[in-house]
């Protein structure tokens, strides 16, 4: 474990990677938690979500990235993430498993497709030759974040 | 000796420059990534390399766009820039330009990307500007020009 180990999770069909050292908790059932009036799509927040006692933004990064995704905001699965505002929900289609980062192969991006990639990853691994985008969590919330 | 690689897509017969065509590739899978071009259908992998897999149903505004099915062939050609694939039904056949007619192409086809023609054996297969075709479907100007057909897709 430690940071040695990367959680892979879904958006649409696109796979990606986050360190697990960033994650607090996965919960995998929040209908009961949300409440969308509590959004800032500006920010990219879709909901707020209630986690241990408090409210805390809830981020939906599919938006930003342009990618379609067929699950509901209730049927989401929130990724628990500590930032340097506390803690945020990251909303994922599914997560998929732990994986040590000696699975994945680094791999360069073509410099064809930098320019559409910039602003919003900037790393691509390799798992069992499927390219797996390495999430950077403060791209989508925090006050580092630039949205576009 | 000139030479040039034909496949066809759909309807549509291109070819290409020999000295650019590096593999052809079947039944590859390609992996949708966000905030792709909009002209590039997917990437796949070789040899640890992305490879963006650029829409030719976009030129000449011809054909659905492609889609990620991991069916048919997938032509490695080198561009300028780097690798792109061009997405195929039927490929292979290697023909030397003697053995066929060049012709000119038009103004709007030049504009596509389609540098001439080559009829090889009544058939007519458009020759491709891999240089031109990389930078502009994968930097966003593809998008841009004002008639470009399908190529507004995500538009």
């Amino acid at each position: 474990m430690g940071d040695h180990s990367r959680l892979i999770f879904r958006l649409g069909g696109v796979g990606f990677l986050l360190k697990l050292v960033d994650v607090v908790e996965v919960v995998t059932q929040i209908t009961d938690a949300l409440d969308p009036g509590r959004s800032v799509i500006g920010q990219g927040i879709v909901s707020a979500l209630r986690f241990r006692q408090t409210w805390i933004p809830a981020v939906d990064p599919a938006l930003r990235l342009d990618i379609l995704s067929a699950v509901e905001l209730q049927d989401k699965v929130a990724v628990i993430l500590r930032g340097s505002e506390g803690n945020w929900a990251l909303l994922v289609d599914r997560v998929e498993e732990l994986s040590s980062i000696d699975k994945f192969q680094p791999c360069e991006i073509p410099f064809l497709l930098k320019v559409a990639a910039m602003g919003f990853y900037s790393q691509i691994h390799l798992l069992d030759d499927e390219p797996m985008i390495v999430f950077e969590p403060e791209r989508y919330y925090g006050s580092a974040a630039v949205l576009v | 000796m000139n030479r040039y690689g034909l496949f066809q897509l759909g309807e549509l017969k291109f070819a290409i420059s020999l000295v650019q065509m590096q593999k052809i590739l079947q039944d590859s899978k390609g992996y949708p990534l966000p905030r792709l071009p909009g002209a590039v259908s997917a990437v796949l992998v070789d040899n640890g390399l992305l490879i963006p897999i650029l829409d030719l149903g976009q030129i000449l505004g011809a054909g659905e766009p492609q889609m990620l099915a991991a069916q048919g062939y997938q032509v490695l050609v080198e561009s300028e820039y780097g690798t792109v694939a061009l997405p195929a039904d039927l490929t292979g056949r290697i023909v030397a330009a003697g053995k066929g007619v060049l012709s000119e192409t038009t103004e709007k086809e030049k504009y596509l990307g389609i540098v001439g023609k080559f009829v090889y054996q009544g058939d007519q297969f458009n020759i491709l500007d891999i240089d031109f075709l990389a930078i502009e479907m994968t930097q966003g100007f593809w998008q841009n020009q004002s008639d470009t057909g399908g190529a507004r897709r995500h538009q």
